[in-house]
C-alpha cells in the first residue's frame, strides 16, 4: 500500500506543490516570528553586556543625585584605576525652525570617552570641550541636523546657547532617550547647561587582576548605604530591566497575524485535498475493488498527507528563518533594534513543523474520510468531472443561522454597555461567532453573489462570461471555501482600516468641539514647568490678528482631601470661546465662591450641582459651591476650575501655564502662524500646537498602524490568492474535456483563458465584498464598544481600493491555470477520460 | 482514390493526407497520404478496424488536428496553413460536431447547450429553424433540462441538435451512438439521415458497426492509415462482408 501512496504522491507533485505552498508560507509565518523575536532578544542582551562591559562596577542612584564628594571617594577606592560621573538633566535642543524640538526638553548629558564610554559614536567624535556637542542619532534624523551643523540649545533658565555638532551618538536601547531624545556635552558643559547638581550614576574600572566583587565590596563601602553599587553583570540586567522593551509583547502580535495566515492556509490546503480527494475518487475505488480495505485506503491518503505535512513545514521553517531575519535587520536599520546575528532556538522547529503537519493531516483526513464513505461500485461509475452538486443542508443552515444570532446578539449586548475594554472583547467574541456562521453559510452567500456579481461580466463578456458565471456556481462548497479564505483577509484588512478611520473621525470631532481654539501654547513639560511669559501673552494680547487670549494657569491644591491641579481660565471666554459639554448647571454660575468639575471628580468627591467641596490652599480653606459638572473626554477645560478672583487671591499672581489663541475673522492661517512665531521668537521653549497640526500627527500616526497592519496581512491574502489559483487549476484539470468541447465548438484560447479570468474575478469579488461588509460592521462595532461618543468613519476610498485589487489579484490568480487550460491540445483531451 | 459525387464540389476534400504522432523511433504514421472527397447533402461513414486512424482522419478534417503533409479544403477553405485562431472561427462558422461522449456542458441547460455555437460566433438564431430542428428531435420537453437529467440517448439527440442549428457546412460525428442503446442510437441515427434528406445537411461519421454505417449514403473504409474501398447505399450486411474481407 506505501507503494501505491508513493507512486500516487509522485504523480501529483505538481498539485501536492501548490497544496503544500499554502502550509509552508503559514509556518513560515510562525517560525519566522520565533526568529525574530529570539534574534532581537540575543540582540538586545548581547548589546546590554556590552555596554555594561565597559565598566567594573557601577554606583546607581534612584532619585538623589550623586554628589562630587561621592565620585572623589570612590576615586580613591584601592584598586580603581577610573571612575566617571554621568550628568543627566533637561537640555532643550532648538530645531531648525527656532522652537524648541519634541514634548519634553531633550535629555541633555555627558558623554564619556576613554575605556569607561559606554556609548558610540557612530560619526565624527566625542565632544572636546566648550562650543561642542554631540546629537543623538535619532534626534539628528528628526531634526535634520549634520555634524559641522550648529544647534542652539536652551539651559536650565532657558537661555540658548550655541554648539557644533562633532559627531552621532548612538545610545542602544533607551527608552528615556529614544522618546525624548539628547545632547551630549563634555561633562562640565552638561553640568552647567543642565545645572544638575550631581550624577546619576558613577561608572568605575577596575585596575587590571582586580576582581569585580571585590571592587563592587569596596566601591559600595565609599560610596556608602543611600546609593546602589552593582557589578557590570547586574549592570547588564538592570539596563535589560529598564529598556521598556518588551520582546514578548512583539511575538504576541506577530503570532496573532501568524495565526491569521495559518488559519487561511488551512481553509486552503482542506479545499485542496477536497478537490483532489474528489478527483481520486475513481481511483480509490479501483484501489478498494482489487481489495483494498476501507482503512487502507484511508491509511495511504494519511501517509500521503504527513509526507506532504511534513515537507511543507520543514520548508515552512527554513523559510520563516529566513523572513525572521530578514525582518529583524530591517527593525535594526529602522529603529536602533539590534538584529545582529541570527538566533535559531528550537522554538521554531517545536512549534512550526507539528502545527504544519497537524493542520495539513486533519485537512486532509476530513475529505478522506467522505471519500471512502462511497461504496466503491458507486464511485467507479461517477464521473470524474466536478458535477453540479446539492445546496447546502440544512444543519449547516441551521447551525450557521444559530452562530449568525448568537454574534449578533453578544454584539448587541455590547453596544448597549458602557464602552470600555470589556464591551470590546464582546465585540470580539461576536466578530468570531458571526465570522463562522458566514463560513457555514458561505456556500448560500456565494450562490447568491455570484449572481450579482457574475451578472454584469456575464453580460459583457458574452458566452466565456455566461460560462464562468455558470462555474462560479458549480460547485458551491467549493468556491464557498476558496472565496471564504480571501474573506478572512479582506475582512481582517477592512476592519482595521474602519476602525481607525473611526478613530480619526472621532477624534477630529473631538478636536473640533473641544479645541475651538486656532493655536494651544503650552510650556515644554519637564520636570520643572515653566509658565508662558507674561511678556508674550501681552504681546499677542496686543496684535490684531487675534480676537481672543485665553489663559489658562494651574496651581496645585487639596482638594476634598486630595492633592489635584486647580485652574482659572479668563473668564469672559466660558460659555463664548470655549463651550464644554455641561452635564448639569450653568457655566454662568461660576462666581466667586464657587467652582466647576468634571463628571469623573464629582463622583469622586461624591458631590451634585449646589454641593460644596473644601478647597484647602496656602491662603487657608474655602468651601466652595458646585456650579457645573462638565463632562466627555479630552475636554478643553481643566478638571477643577476655579473662579479667576478666588484663584489670584489663593496662588497670587502668576504666568499661565497654557494660552488659547483664536484668530479672527478672515486672518489667513500663515498671517496668524507667523503673528504667534513673532510673538514667541524670544521664548523658544514654549510649545505651539494648532489642531490642524494635532489632526496631521494623528493621521501620520494612523497612516502608519494601518501600513503594519496591512503588511502582516497581506501574507493571509496572498495565501488566499494560491487558494484561488489552486482551485481553478484543479477545476481545469476536471475540465479538461469539457474546455476540449468548447475549443472543438469554437470557443478561442483567448476566450477560455478570458472564461476562467471571469471565474476568478468572481470569485474574488465575492470574497470581497463579503469581507468588505463584514469589516465595516466589525469595524464600526468594535469602536462603538470601545469609545465614547465614537464617530463611525467609512475610508470609502481605502475601500474601493481593496475591492479593485482583491478583482485584480483574482484575475492575477487565474493567469496560469488559464495558459494550462489554453495550452491543452484538444484533440487529447477529447481522449482524455 | 479521390472520390466524390458527381457535379457539385464537395463540402470536404483531403488530398495525399500525412499525419504522424510522436518524434524519432517512436513515430507512428496514423494516416498515409489519405485523399478523400466528402459530398455536398451526403451522409458519409468512415469505417475500419480499431486503431485504423478513423478518428485521426476525422480531427485532421475538422481542424481540430495539424497534419504533416497534404491539403485539406472545407468548402473554399484550404485549412492546413490556418491559425489557431482562424480554425478556431472556422469551426465556430462552419463545422457541426457530435463525439461520443460528454457532448454537452453540464451548467448550461439543453438549449443552452444546443445555443452554445451560436451564441460563440454571435450569430442571430433563425427561432422557426431552431423550432424545426428541437421538434424533429423531440427534444421540446426537455429544453430546461440540465445534461445529469437526461438519458443517454436524450444527451445524443441535444448533441445533433446543437449540430444542426448552427447550419454548417458539414458535421463531423465520432462514433456518436457508441455509448448507446440499439434502441436511442438507431433513433439518432435516423434522425441524422433525415436531416440530410430533408434539411440537406452534409455529414460525416466515424463508425465501428455495420448497422450504423447502414445508414449513410456511402462508407469510406480505412485500414492502417490509408483508405482501402468504399460502398454506396450500404446494408449492414454488406458492410460487414467488406470488413470481414479487410481483416483478411
Ligand atoms: N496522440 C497519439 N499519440 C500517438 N499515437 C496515436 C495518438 N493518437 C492516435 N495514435 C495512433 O494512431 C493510430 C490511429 O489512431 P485512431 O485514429 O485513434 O484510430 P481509430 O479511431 O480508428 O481507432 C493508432 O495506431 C493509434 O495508436
Ligand atoms: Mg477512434
Amino acid at each position: 500500500m506505501l507503494k501505491t501512496t508513493l507512486a500516487g504522491l509522485r504523480a501529483h507533485l505538481l498539485r501536492l506543490m501548490l497544496t503544500a505552498l499554502a502550509i509552508t508560507l503559514g509556518v513560515g509565518f510562525v517560525a519566522g516570528t520565533f526568529v525574530l523575536t529570539d534574534t532581537m532578544k540575543a540582540g538586545f542582551d548581547r548589546q546590554f553586556t556590552a555596554s555594561a562591559q565597559k565598566v567594573s562596577v557601577a554606583v546607581l542612584t534612584d532619585d538623589k543625585k550623586i554628589p562630587d564628594a561621592t565620585l572623589r571617594a570612590v576615586r580613591a577606592v584601592q584598586g580603581v584605576q577610573d571612575a566617571q560621573g554621568l550628568v543627566r538633566g533637561d537640555a532643550a535642543l532648538l530645531g531648525k525652525d527656532g522652537r524648541a524640538y519634541g514634548e519634553t526638553p531633550t535629555l541633555g548629558m555627558s558623554i564619556v570617552t576613554g575605556p569607561l564610554a559606554r556609548y558610540t559614536i557612530t560619526k565624527g567624535r566625542a565632544p572636546g570641550g566648550p562650543g561642542e556637542a554631540v546629537l543623538e542619532k535619532g534626534v539628528a534624523g528628526h531634526t535634520g541636523y549634520r555634524v559641522g551643523d550648529t544647534i542652539r540649545v536652551l539651559d536650565k533658565k532657558g537661555t540658548a546657547h550655541s554648539f557644533t555638532v562633532t559627531g552621532l551618538v548612538d545610545v542602544g536601547v533607551d527608552q528615556e532617550i529614544g522618546f525624548r531624545g539628547a545632547v551630549g556635552f563634555t561633562e562640565p558643559v552638561a553640568r552647567q547647561m543642565t545645572g544638575e547638581p550631581g550624577y546619576v550614576e558613577v561608572d568605575v574600572k577596575g585596575a587590571a587582576g582586580v576582581s569585580n566583587d571585590r571592587l563592587r565590596a569596596a566601591v559600595a563601602a565609599a560610596a556608602g548605604p543611600s546609593y546602589t553599587t552593582v557589578t557590570s553583570h547586574g549592570l547588564a540586567k538592570r539596563l535589560a530591566a529598564t529598556s521598556g522593551l518588551n520582546v514578548d509583547d512583539i511575538a504576541t502580535f506577530f503570532l496573532a497575524f501568524a495565526l491569521v495566515a495559518l488559519f487561511v492556509a488551512a481553509l486552503v490546503i482542506y479545499n485542496t485535498f477536497n478537490i483532489l480527494i474528489a478527483q481520486r475518487t475513481r481511483e480509490m475505488a479501483l484501489l478498494r475493488c482489487v481489495g483494498a480495505t476501507r482503512g487502507q485506503v484511508f491509511r495511504g491518503v494519511l501517509v500521503e498527507s504527513v509526507v506532504v505535512g511534513l515537507l511543507a513545514s520543514v520548508l515552512g521553517v527554513l523559510i520563516g528563518i529566513g523572513l525572521g531575519y530578514g525582518a529583524a535587520l530591517i527593525f535594526d536599520s529602522g529603529s536602533g533594534v539590534p538584529g545582529g546575528s541570527l538566533v535559531v532556538s528550537p522554538t521554531p522547529f517545536f512549534v512550526g513543523i507539528p502545527v504544519g503537519l497537524a493542520v495539513t493531516v486533519l485537512s486532509a483526513l476530513m475529505p478522506a474520510r467522505a471519500a471512502t464513505r462511497v461504496p466503491p461500485v458507486a464511485a467507479l461509475r461517477t464521473q470524474s468531472e466536478g458535477r453540479v452538486r446539492g445546496r447546502a443542508g440544512i444543519a449547516r443552515i441551521v447551525v450557521g443561522a444559530l452562530l449568525g444570532v448568537a454574534g449578533v446578539g453578544v454584539a448587541a449586548l455590547a453596544l448597549t454597555a458602557t464602552p470600555g475594554k470589556g464591551p470590546f472583547l464582546e465585540i470580539v467574541a461576536a466578530g468570531a461567532l458571526v465570522f463562522l456562521g458566514v463560513i457555514a453559510l458561505s456556500p448560500l452567500i456565494v450562490g447568491a453573489l455570484s449572481g450579482v456579481v457574475g451578472g454584469l461580466p456575464a453580460r459583457v463578456f458574452g458566452v466565456p462570461g455566461r460560462l464562468a458565471l455558470a462555474n462560479s456556481r458549480r460547485n458551491p462548497k467549493r468556491a464557498a471555501v476558496t472565496t471564504v479564505a480571501l474573506t478572512v483577509g479582506v475582512t481582517l484588512m477592512t476592519m482595521f482600516s474602519v476602525a481607525l478611520a473611526s478613530v480619526r473621525t472621532t477624534a477630529d470631532n473631538n478636536i473640533r468641539d473641544h479645541f475651538p481654539v486656532d493655536y494651544r501654547l503650552t510650556a515644554q513639560s519637564g520636570p520643572d514647568d515653566r509658565p508662558i511669559p507674561g511678556a508674550a501673552v501681552a504681546h499677542l494680547r496686543a496684535d490684531p490678528q487675534f480676537s481672543a487670549v485665553i489663559e489658562v494657569r494651574t496651581a496645585s491644591a487639596t482638594v476634598g482631601g486630595r492633592k489635584q491641579d486647580v485652574s482659572s481660565v479668563t473668564q469672559g471666554a466660558l460659555g463664548h470661546e470655549l463651550k464644554p459639554k455641561i452635564s448639569a448647571g450653568s457655566l454662568a454660575d461660576l462666581r466667586p465662591g464657587a467652582l466647576v468639575l468634571h463628571d469623573d471628580d464629582a463622583k469622586m468627591f461624591g458631590v451634585r450641582v449646589g454641593g460644596t467641596v473644601p478647597v484647602r490652599t496656602a491662603h487657608g480653606t474655602m468651601t466652595l459651591r458646585v456650579a457645573a459638572i462638565t463632562s466627555g473626554e479630552e475636554s478643553v477645560l481643566p478638571d477643577i476650575l476655579l473662579d479667576q478672583s478666588d484663584f489670584t487671591r489663593s496662588f497670587g499672581p502668576k504666568d499661565p501655564e497654557q494660552v488659547y489663541l483664536i484668530a479672527g475673522k478672515g486672518v489667513s492661517a500663515d498671517a496668524s502662524r507667523a503673528a504667534v512665531n513673532k510673538a514667541l521668537r524670544d521664548y523658544p521653549a514654549v510649545r505651539v500646537s494648532s489642531a490642524a497640526d494635532i489632526k496631521d500627527q494623528l493621521s501620520k500616526a494612523l497612516d502608519q498602524a494601518f501600513l503594519l497592519v496591512a503588511a502582516l496581512l497581506a501574507l493571509a491574502i496572498v495565501i488566499s490568492l494560491i487558494g484561488i489559483a489552486n482551485t481553478l487549476t484543479l477545476s481545469v484539470v476536471e475540465r479538461t474535456r469539457e474546455s476540449a468541447l468548447l475549443r472543438a465548438l469554437g470557443l478561442t484560447r483567448r476566450g477560455l483563458r478570458r472564461m476562467l479570468s471571469l471565474e476568478a474575478l468572481i470569485i474574488s469579488l465575492i470574497g470581497a465584498l463579503v469581507g468588505v461588509v463584514m469589516g465595516t460592521a466589525l469595524g464600526w462595532a468594535a469602536i462603538s464598544a470601545a469609545v465614547d461618543d465614537a464617530a463611525l468613519g467609512l475610508p470609502v476610498g481605502r475601500i474601493v481600493l481593496f475591492i479593485l485589487l482583491a478583482a485584480v489579484a483574482g484575475v492575477v490568480a487565474a493567469i496560469m491555470p488559464g495558459r494550462r487550460a489554453a495550452r491543452t491540445s484538444i484533440v487529447e483531451s477529447l481522449a482524455a477520460d | 482514390m479521390t472520390s466524390t459525387a458527381v457535379g457539385a464540389p464537395p463540402a470536404v476534400l483531403a488530398h495525399n493526407v500525412i499525419k504522424d504522432y510522436g518524434t524519432g523511433e517512436a513515430t507512428v504514421r496514423a494516416l498515409h497520404g489519405v485523399s478523400v472527397g466528402f459530398a455536398r447533402g451526403a451522409f458519409t461513414a468512415i469505417m475500419g478496424p480499431s486503431g485504423s486512424g478513423k478518428s485521426t482522419l476525422m480531427h485532421c478534417l475538422a481542424g481540430l488536428d495539424t497534419v504533416n503533409e497534404g491539403a485539406i479544403r472545407i468548402g473554399d477553405v484550404e485549412i492546413t496553413r490556418l491559425s489557431d485562431k482562424q480554425l478556431t472561427h472556422l469551426r465556430r462558422d462552419r463545422i457541426g460536431f457530435i463525439f461520443q461522449a460528454f457532448n454537452l456542458l453540464p451548467t448550461l441547460t439543453a438549449e443552452q447547450n444546443i445555443l452554445l455555437p451560436l451564441e460563440l460566433s454571435g450569430r442571430t438564431l433563425d427561432r422557426r429553424w431552431f423550432d424545426h430542428v428541437v421538434d424533429t428531435v423531440g427534444l421540446r420537453p426537455r429544453l430546461s433540462h440540465r445534461p445529469s437529467e437526461l438519458s443517454g440517448g436524450q444527451q445524443q439527440r441535444v448533441a445533433c441538435a446543437r449540430a444542426l442549428v448552427s447550419r454548417p457546412e458539414v458535421i463531423f460525428a465520432d462514433e456518436p451512438t457508441g455509448n448507446l442503446d440499439s434502441k436511442s442510437g438507431a433513433e439518432v441515427l435516423s434522425f441524422l439521415r433525415s436531416s440530410v434528406r430533408e434539411m440537406g445537411q452534409t455529414i460525416v461519421m466515424v463508425t465501428h458497426d455495420p448497422v450504423a454505417a447502414s445508414y449513410a449514403d456511402r462508407v469510406v473504409f480505412l485500414r492502417d492509415g490509408r483508405i482501402i474501398t468504399e460502398l454506396y447505399g450500404p446494408t449492414p450486411d454488406g458492410v460487414l462482408d467488406t470488413l470481414k474481407s479487410l481483416e483478411s
